[in-house]
């Protein structure tokens, strides 16, 4: 009996226990201690773009440490902006918001044509060096396209009207090859913000378009995420020069100077941390002259450079 | 405290243990889900907040990189669930919140993320209430590029914890009030089959044990039904014990005495047996059995139909019936004949009663009363004996004296005349008849006792011995052979020489008188130390008697032989020297199978025979006692 009540009076004593333990320490703040939040302020800076051909974490991990590197270099305040299309990013230098710019070829000679934007460096990438190209991919699996010519009446996806690589390539490409855009069934164009060289593999991965145009490279990027076995590229188009840096038309030449020098100075492989991330190899100077044959295809192609 | 609780009715201690064990386990248990309720509750719901936080800080990148304002503010205002978001750049500055126009300025700092411990919960106590504040790092792979704060009210989580501490005392209160209910109804059930039960303990012992053994005073009890019932149980057990053993003393008394009655009845000759109203058979004795050919084991449920003969059974059944009905005890003498012959019973017809006087059965007892009817027919037998012998004493007496005469004046004539002449022969015939007579007065003097006789101690075998002696040699002449087995002890008797010689020739001479063609003769004597007497006996294997006759032998007079070949005397005369003696003749014809003959008795000529037996006691003591089943002393 006795031992009957010890046992329970110890029951209640380590019920009460369990139930009164676990009081955790609060940290008081004054709730009526309140003020208005402004936004912060943007500091004087020079602006940086990377044409969005990515998603912004994308954009922003690749150039991050070239940023870096452009204000320990210059001893300038440099910030990256992030625009969600080609075409902002276009409207953004042509309103002076963005001073320096990543972008493609046919982007930088819209740029030029129509805000006077400059170029003054040239990417080297891993894959294609100084130029670069675009790819034709269709699913692994699709044995109905096995040439440029079994595109005919298939669905295109594409990622940008202006996306170099990964629209005005291939479609030269196309017409060399006597097929029309009016010979498709359909050509879209990736939708959303930024991301669109993925969206564009996806929709081929999908199943949703019977071909896609990506720029060359792309595969390598999304394979870190993505299962690109299942893709097959079925064209690549003749090498273009590539992607480039360059200025608006109101930016300092000093500091277009001073960037410039930055840029080219930089190496492999002491500078690899800084270029890497960005899949370049190396930064070359450059000129307008050397994307003149863009300009030739966009003629061809019958695009307009001045709207 | 203990005896106060002991004296609760078992109902009352049921229900409080039943409220006791349920309201522990409420108090003990209670806390416990409370207290893991409550971690599990606040740990879903931080985490419900860290996948908020993370999936906002995932999504607020883009709108971050490109200082989407409105975007941001859209994040902030997305969740609804939420006390608070803000969005702070990496400098800590506040980009969206959820607070409205004004934020609280301290919060800003109150919690803080870092690449080490890229989500971090606080919690935050504002005096109104306590908010788990989670400050999560918005990152672009390993780069953070700012925070997401995100404050969950505990108010919400405590409120289903109170809504659960609520519902669950509920259960318990519901689940206590329910149980206290089936508790009492279950109580009640057995308490009132408790109660049921001790009534009927108590009424079986009113009705059987309606006196307490004063050896056995009840202890007094105290405490619940149970302990009542224990105590009606245990009285009953008591009385029950102690009658148990006064029932098993008196079975063991009945079983001595059924036993006792049992061996009594089967001791007793007669034959007993006893049938109900029905007339049904319940019991016999061990001689009934014997008599009817049927174990004892198998008495019971016969009818006389399947004992006795039809005729005998319908007897039987219609005299039980009749004492049935009278009620009145039948006594009366019948006689059975059967193959091995007629035999007397005495018979009484008893009726048993019960307590109450009602008739249960018929007791019918069957005495074999043969040999008193024997007795009886000796006994007129010996009277006429006797008062012939009177009668012959006295006429032999008055006949003696003119044979005296005759023959005295006879022998007187004998010496007057030439022996040669034709009077003397006719004298000398006149001598022979007139000797003859008077040996015949000799026998009647000596069958009416009158004449004396003289008892001296003798040796048994010898007078047997004298008696062969005497007659051997001219009973070869006639092919008869004695063949003698005599006892060697040499037994002495008190008797008279020249009687038992006499008897002893006269049972030889029937003997060779039963042998036409020659035989045996057997003379045995045998000692019977524990009888105390002497036994002759004399077997032929002659004619033999037959049934008619063997029963008339010993009477005077009697005798199958032809006119003028014997007296019809000799065996009376045998047999009243014997009775003088205190001694016993018998006859048996045939000589029974048992018998030892001293030789092979083999051969055409051999007739049933017949064996004589006398026994003559050492002393002078009777044998009177000592009878077999064929005597027929005369």
């Amino acid at each position: 009996m006795h031992f009957l009540l010890r046992v329970g009076i110890l029951l209640l004593v380590c019920a009460g226990g369990v139930g009164c333990s676990g009081q955790e320490d609060a940290r008081f703040v004054d709730w009526n201690k309140r003020a208005p939040v402004a936004l912060p302020r943007q500091e004087p800076a020079i602006t940086y773009a990377y044409l969005p051909q990515y998603t912004h974490a994308v954009s922003f991990e690749r150039h991050r440490r070239i940023l870096e590197y452009l204000r320990q270099a210059t001893g300038l305040p440099f910030r990256q902006v992030f625009p969600a299309t080609f075409a902002e990013h276009m409207a953004m230098v042509e309103r002076g918001d963005i001073d320096i710019s990543f972008t493609n070829p046919f982007v930088y000679v819209l740029l030029h044509h129509r805000a006077g934007a400059q170029v003054f460096a040239r990417a080297v990438e891993e894959e294609g060096g100084a130029d670069f190209q675009g790819q034709v991919i269709v699913r692994a699996d699709n044995a109905a396209i096995t040439s440029l010519e079994d595109c005919r009446g298939k669905t295109w996806i594409a990622v940008e009207p202006t996306s170099a690589g990964g629209y005005l390539f291939p479609l030269a490409l196309f017409h060399e090859h006597g097929i029309t855009l009016d010979q498709f069934a359909r050509v879209e164009f990736a939708r959303g913000v930024g991301g669109k060289q993925e969206q564009v593999v996806l929709a081929v991965l999908s199943g949703a378009y019977d071909i896609g145009s990506i720029r060359k490279g792309t595969l390598d990027i999304v394979a870190r995420r993505y299962d690109t076995s299942a893709i097959r590229v079925l064209a690549e188009t003749p090498p273009y020069p590539g992607w480039l840096f360059c200025a608006r038309k109101d930016l300092s030449p000093e500091v277009t100077q001073q960037v410039a020098q930055a840029l080219t100075a930089l190496r492999r492989p002491k500078d690899e941390s800084i270029l890497a991330p960005a899949g370049l190899t190396a930064i070359i100077p450059a000129s307008h002259a050397d994307y003149r044959p863009i300009e030739k295809l966009m003629h061809t192609l019958g695009m307009e450079t001045v709207p | 405290m203990k005896r106060l609780f002991s004296r609760l009715s078992f109902e009352t201690k049921l229900n409080l243990g039943i409220t006791t064990i349920i309201a522990t386990m409420a108090l003990t248990l209670l806390p416990l889900v409370v207290s893991i309720t409550k971690d599990a509750l606040l740990e879903e719901h931080r985490k419900r907040g860290a996948d908020i936080a993370a999936s906002l800080a995932v999504r607020a990148v883009d709108p971050l990189l490109a200082l989407d304002f409105l975007r941001l503010r859209e994040l902030v205002a997305e969740p609804r669930d939420v006390t608070y978001i803000f969005i702070q750049d990496r400098a800590g500055r506040i980009l969206a919140h959820s607070f409205g126009p004004d934020f609280p300025v301290d919060l800003a700092t109150a919690n803080h993320a870092d690449p080490q411990n890229p989500m971090r919960i606080q919690l935050i106590d504002n005096g109104m209430e306590r908010i788990d504040d989670i400050a999560t790092l918005i990152r672009v792979h390993d780069e953070p590029i700012g925070t997401v704060r995100l404050g969950l009210s505990r108010r919400a989580a405590s409120e289903i914890l109170d809504h659960l501490v609520a519902t669950l005392m509920i259960i318990f209160l519901t689940g206590l009030t329910l149980a206290s209910a089936a508790g009492t109804l279950f109580a009640r059930t057995i308490t009132s089959r408790l109660d049921r039960l001790q009534s009927r303990a108590g009424a079986l012992r009113q009705r059987h044990l309606p006196e307490t053994s004063p050896t056995l005073p009840d202890p007094p009890h105290q405490g619940d039904e149970i302990s009542a019932l224990e105590h009606a149980f245990s009285a009953m057990a008591r009385e029950l014990d102690h009658r148990m053993g006064e029932l098993l003393q008196a079975q063991r008394r009945l079983e001595e005495q059924t036993r006792l009655l049992s061996t009594v009845l089967d001791a007793n000759p007669d034959r007993i047996c006893l049938r109900d109203t029905r007339m049904i058979y319940h019991a016999a004795n061990e001689a009934f059995c014997q008599a009817v050919g049927v174990s004892k084991e198998d008495i019971p449920g016969r009818t006389d139909f399947d004992l006795f003969a039809e005729d005998e059974a319908e007897r039987r059944h219609l005299e039980g019936r009749d004492v049935l009905a009278s009620g009145q005890r039948m006594e009366r003498q019948e006689q059975e004949t059967t193959a091995q012959g007629s035999r007397w019973f005495h018979v009484i017809q008893i009726p048993v009663r019960g307590a109450r006087g009602r008739i249960l059965g018929l007791l019918r007892m069957e005495r074999d009363i043969t040999a008193m009817k024997d007795y009886e027919r000796q006994l007129i037998q010996s009277q006429k004996i006797e008062s012939l012998g009177k009668l012959a004493g006295g006429v032999a007496h008055e006949i003696n004296t003119p044979l005296g005469i005759i023959l005295g004046t006879t022998q007187l004539l004998l010496d007057d005349v030439p022996a040669d002449s034709s009077m003397a022969e006719d004298l000398r015939t006149i001598e022979r008849h007139t000797k003859a007579c008077r040996k015949i007065v000799a026998d009647l003097l000596e069958f009416s006792h009158a004449s004396t006789s003289e008892k001296v101690e003798m040796c048994f075998n010898n007078s047997v011995m004298e008696a062969v002696s005497l007659v051997r040699h001219t009973f070869s002449l006639d092919q008869v052979t004695i063949a003698t087995d005599l006892d060697d002890s040499f037994p002495i008797i008190y008797g008279d020489p020249e009687e038992l010689k006499q008897v002893w020739i006269n049972l030889l001479t029937n003997a060779r008188d039963a042998l036409p063609q020659g035989g045996i003769i057997a003379v045995r004597t045998t000692l019977l130390r524990a009888e105390s007497c002497v036994r002759l006996e004399v077997a032929d294997t002659g004619i033999g008697i037959d049934a008619a006759s063997i029963s008339k032998v010993f009477d005077p007079f009697f005798t199958t032989k032809p006119v003028g070949q014997g007296t019809g005397l000799g065996l009376s005369v045998s047999y009243s020297i014997i009775e003088k003696h205190k001694g016993q003749i018998q006859v048996h014809s045939p000589v029974p199978e048992t018998f030892p003959w001293p030789v092979p008795v083999d051969g055409p000529h051999c007739g049933p025979g017949t064996l004589f037996t006398v026994t003559i006691p050492l002393d002078h003591a009777s044998l009177e006692d000592h009878h077999g089943p064929h005597s027929r002393p005369r």
